[in-house]
């Protein structure tokens, strides 16, 4: 019931949102009033129905009616209410949805806040993607084709042909699949809404473009549009923050960005905002760009649909195994591209020679100049990430079955940008508020430059740089934070509020000295050994049983419990053991490593965590998952997670036996009591192994009296060495032997000493007067007993806070320049209304 | 005017190629075990033979295991890391590295998951490639 009614209120909206465009339309082209406002009635109605069917897919969640598809796929009984709600958006379909309701609200700011002529044409564009955002979602069943896919089908409508549902149709699942594991964290509930929002956010200057060349008002419209795009901007800045510090601090993918094109696909439209800001305020400023600030705004919204397309779609999936349900959405994801290309470009085009352009060159040594080679730069890395992410498509230009590029590719190409960019900004900064020539600029950059020179020195000795590559990088990220930083000291003193520009390119620098520092100089942590081992593949001396030489490194090192090693020559590190516990989550075990600095500073402890994949582990295999820990420092970061361990193998050989179930196993393995007791004859002063364990009888010692039963004739002691050999690790015990007599009847007393972390008795349980010896019982000596170990994957990873540093304060300079040109904004529509 | 015109075009046909030639020669074929043989490095997607051992040895410390290639061929894998999460889970292994004496030595692992669409990578890229 309330499904039918979330699938028909989706229905209902499509149709709003189509009368709804229809109606824009004809209130832009009649500049009608009453049409807009019943246009503007049909964006509410659209909202409301929306919001209801949302309502009613996280009500169908919420009690685990798992009839339905999408609840029995991301959700299941044990899933806590947070992630229940998030569950919401964990799927295509409701990521969707939650798109269309950002969309909605920002719809709604710009009917409240949008001025005149702009009004009906903007909400007509924001109409047209919502539309093509909602015919995702409709699941209309037209005979010839499918539109979309409803979050609301049924198992039964899912998969037809499933045995289960033959044989009984309606068949409800007692529990649903889950959420994944890696999804149940507090970023999972953040991340996503806020990509959705800057997505949404980033229509708003699309559609001003579009309505600028609409209303042939090339002007005006980046007034209302800056703030809207600065505000996108900040959005998907901090969302690609949340999803980097996500997959570094807990996804264990080993950094923060790995260039993959999930990561793109947010990376992208950021850097054609950014252009698009650019190009906006030359425009604001000096009146030209005209054609940067259209082309940018409405590319930055096409590479929003196009990355969409590409990692939705299903054309990553064949390629370059990004996993991504196809739900066939391919053709309707075309037809949005398609038109978002031919409404926005195809537009653009027409009114091109329209276009205001400017009278004349401007000047190399010109704010102009310098903003609008930023943007074109900008515009340039975005070019060439889209070109690497398309690989799976443009790639078949070269060869038949493409792979994704190297990593190397972005890095080569992206560098050199990065250095160029770096150096405008602080051209760009010192000529945006004053006018310079060659000799007045080259004398208010000494200063800079030299303090520029004394950092990059300090850095490259410091760090102990040997790329001359990496040096003039350094070099050009340390003038854009210094360079930046006199222009900001200089703003301070005379206009607080214009820091904005400063501080994001300040916030540029420090991302630039925090990711060549943590990418290129992050080093492995390991033993001695292995590092020698290393040293030697590097140089090509070791060989394996074929005779060919072996060409890759270790990273990783084992520690055995409580025997310290020594790594990196820097740290002691001992493992201590691990705990297992149900929380958070069942069977994790918490491992504990102390770390005790050689140089003197405090010993710390690292905790990294392994736990069962509950979703995807099975009764006959479970699936381990590592969160890792990562210790923050200012000036380095250790990131550290176990990779195996003797209780997880231990753990899948159970299993593994469990599986077999062999019917054949002899009675005594069972109870394991009759087997593992060994009785060991051992003179004084004499060594004798037992599996891996070796037995040394030291000395007898005398007992105390308190300890002996009554009437004992004889009472001893025997100092007795027990050292697992293979570790080292040693225990002396000093088991007690007495004979006593009790109703005329002589009985032995030897009570057993437990020796804990080995699981194993020691009693001594007779003396041999005619040979001199005695013998020990010994009860849970294995024969292959092993001390508990834990191999370790740790790096060390300097200056990753300074990454962050770098993304708060871009942060920070976006926030205050929005409230600028917002404040602006609202007062030119206060001035022109208080005019008319 | 012109000049300056020539000099633009000059300039955009000039990147264009460097790049398009660039990102020619960063990308490669995905190829199967065979093929792999006389190449210095492959990529080969495949799936998880699970018939035989596989498995982490704390000798080599090295993980390897038994993958079938699209066309069928079945090649030892070695990998000098731990077994990646989600490797029994993956539907689909792609494996990037060399290929001696019919052991591939997989220098980077790539696992695809079953269907399930989330706004993070859904697979993992078991090396740490960050830029």
């Amino acid at each position: 019931m309330i499904a039918k009614i979330g699938h028909l209120l989706l229905s209902g909206a499509f149709v709003a949102s189509i009368a709804a465009l229809i109606l824009y339309a004809i209130a832009a082209v009649k500049e009608d009033k009453t049409i807009e406002k019943i246009s503007n009635w049909l964006w509410g109605i659209k909202g409301v129905f929306l919001c209801i069917s949302s309502v009613a897919l996280i009500y169908l969640i919420m009690t685990h009616q798992f009839q339905y598809y999408y609840v029995w796929n991301y959700t299941s009984l044990d899933l806590e209410t947070q992630y229940l709600i998030s569950a919401f958006y964990g799927g295509q379909e409701g990521s969707f949805m939650l798109w269309i309701f950002c969309g909605f609200i920002v719809g709604l700011g710009l009917i409240k806040w949008t001025r005149k002529p702009y009004r009906a044409p903007v909400m007509f564009v924001m109409t047209l993607t919502q539309m093509f955002l909602l015919s995702m979602v409709v699941g209309w069943d037209l005979n010839f084709t499918q539109i979309g896919a409803t979050p609301f089908r049924t198992i039964a409508q899912e998969m037809p042909n499933a045995p289960f549902i033959l044989a009984n149709p309606d068949f409800v699942p007692s529990d649903g699949s889950g959420l994944n594991d890696l999804l149940k964290s507090p970023w999972m509930m953040i991340h996503p809404p806020v990509i959705f929002i800057g997505f949404a956010m980033m229509t708003v200057p699309f559609a001003f473009a579009i309505a600028s060349l609409w209303t042939k008002t090339y002007h005006e419209w980046i007034r209302p549009a800056l703030p809207w795009t600065l505000a996108a901007n900040l959005s998907l800045l901090t969302a690609i923050f949340l999803g980097g510090y996500w997959a570094y601090e807990t996804l264990s993918f080993g950094g923060y960005w790995a260039w993959d094109p999930v990561e793109n696909a947010s990376l992208v439209p950021w850097l054609l905002g950014t252009a698009g800001i650019h190009a906006m305020i030359i425009q604001r400023k000096s009146s030209r760009a005209h054609k940067a600030s259209l082309f940018f705004a409405i590319m930055a919204y096409v590479t929003i649909i196009y990355q969409t397309f590409l990692t939705r779609s299903g054309v990553l999936a064949d390629q370059s195994v990004h996993s991504f349900v196809d739900l066939g959405l391919y053709g309707q994801l075309l037809a949005f591209i398609v038109v978002m290309l031919v409404v926005g470009v195809g537009f653009y085009l027409y009114r091109y020679r329209e276009l205001p352009s400017p009278q004349e060159e401007s000047k190399f040594l010109s704010r102009e100049f310098m903003t609008f080679t930023g943007s074109m730069l900008l515009f340039i890395l975005g070019f060439v990430i889209i070109l690497g992410t398309s690989s799976p498509i443009l790639g078949k230009l070269f060869v038949a079955n493409p792979t994704p590029p190297d990593i190397q590719f972005y890095n080569d190409w992206s560098m050199p940008i990065a250095i160029i960019m770096a150096i405008a900004t602080v051209f760009g900064q010192y000529l945006f508020w004053q006018k310079h020539n060659w000799e007045s600029l080259a004398g208010v950059l000494i200063l800079p430059l030299l303090i520029t020179s004394v950092a990059t020195v300090l850095s490259i000795v410091l760090g102990d740089v040997r790329n001359l590559y990496y040096m003039v990088f350094i070099f050009a990220a340390w003038f854009t934070v210094i360079g930046n930083a006199s222009v900001m000291l200089h703003l301070l003193r005379k206009n607080p509020k214009l820091v904005g520009g400063t501080v994001t390119h300040i916030g540029f620098g420090a991302l630039l000295l925090g990711i060549i520092a943590s990418s290129v100089y992050t080093e492995p942590l390991l033993d001695q050994r292995t590092a020698n081992y290393n040293q030697r593949v590097l140089a090509g001396d070791v060989f394996d049983d074929e005779g060919f030489p072996v060409t890759q490194q270790i990273e990783m090192f084992e520690l055995e419990i409580n025997r310290p090693k020594l790594i990196n020559n820097k740290y002691m590190v001992t493992y201590e053991g691990f705990d297992v516990s149900d929380s958070p989550r069942p069977g994790q075990q918490t491992y504990r490593l102390r770390f005790e600095p050689v140089d003197g500073g405090s010993t710390f402890y690292m905790d990294p965590v392994v736990y069962p994949m509950l979703t995807s582990s099975s009764a006959d295999n479970i699936e381990w998952s590592v969160d890792p820990h990562v210790r923050t420092g200012w000036l380095s970061d250790i990131y550290l997670y176990v990779a195996g361990s003797q209780y997880v193998e231990q753990r899948n050989e159970e299993l593994e036996r469990q599986n077999r179930r062999d019917p054949m196993m002899p009675v005594g393995e069972e109870n394991g009591e009759s087997t593992d007791v060994q009785n060991i004859e051992i003179h004084i002063g004499e060594t004798i192994s037992a599996g891996p364990f070796n037995f040394t009888f030291r000395e007898f010692v005398p007992a105390a009296e308190e300890v002996l039963p009554e009437n004992t004739q004889i009472g001893i002691r025997a100092l007795i060495r027990v050292e697992h050999e293979p570790s080292g690790n040693a225990y002396d015990v000093e088991p007690l032997f007495a004979v006593y007599n009790e109703d005329g009847r002589s009985y032995t007393y030897s009570p057993p000493l437990e020796i804990e972390s080995w699981g194993m008795n020691v009693m001594f349980s007779r003396v041999h007067p005619e040979s001199d010896s005695i013998e020990l019982t010994v009860h849970g000596l294995d024969e292959n007993f092993e001390e508990d170990w834990i191999l370790v994957v740790a790096e060390k990873k300097p200056f990753v806070s300074v990454v962050w540093l770098g993304t708060f304060l871009l942060m920070a300079g976006f926030s205050i320049s929005i409230l600028r040109h917002w404040k602006r904004e609202k007062d030119t529509q206060k001035r022109s209304s208080a005019k008319s | 005017m012109k000049p300056k015109l020539i000099i633009g075009v000059l300039a955009i046909v000039g990147f264009t190629s460097l790049l398009m030639y660039n990102f020619g020669n960063s990308i490669s074929t995905y190829v199967n075990f065979e093929e792999a043989e006389n190449r210095s490095t492959s990529h080969v997607i495949g799936n998880w033979d699970n018939s035989q051992e596989y498995g982490f040895s704390r000798d080599t410390m090295q993980f390897s295991f038994h993958m079938k290639d699209e066309d069928g061929n079945v090649r030892r894998v070695v990998y000098p890391r731990p077994k990646p999460n989600n490797f029994e889970q993956a539907t689909q292994l792609v494996v990037i590295g060399e290929m001696r004496n019919n052991i591939f030595h997989a220098d980077e692992m790539l696992m695809k998951c079953p269907s399930k669409y989330n706004e993070n990578p859904e697979f993992e890229l078991a090396t740490g490639g960050e830029s």
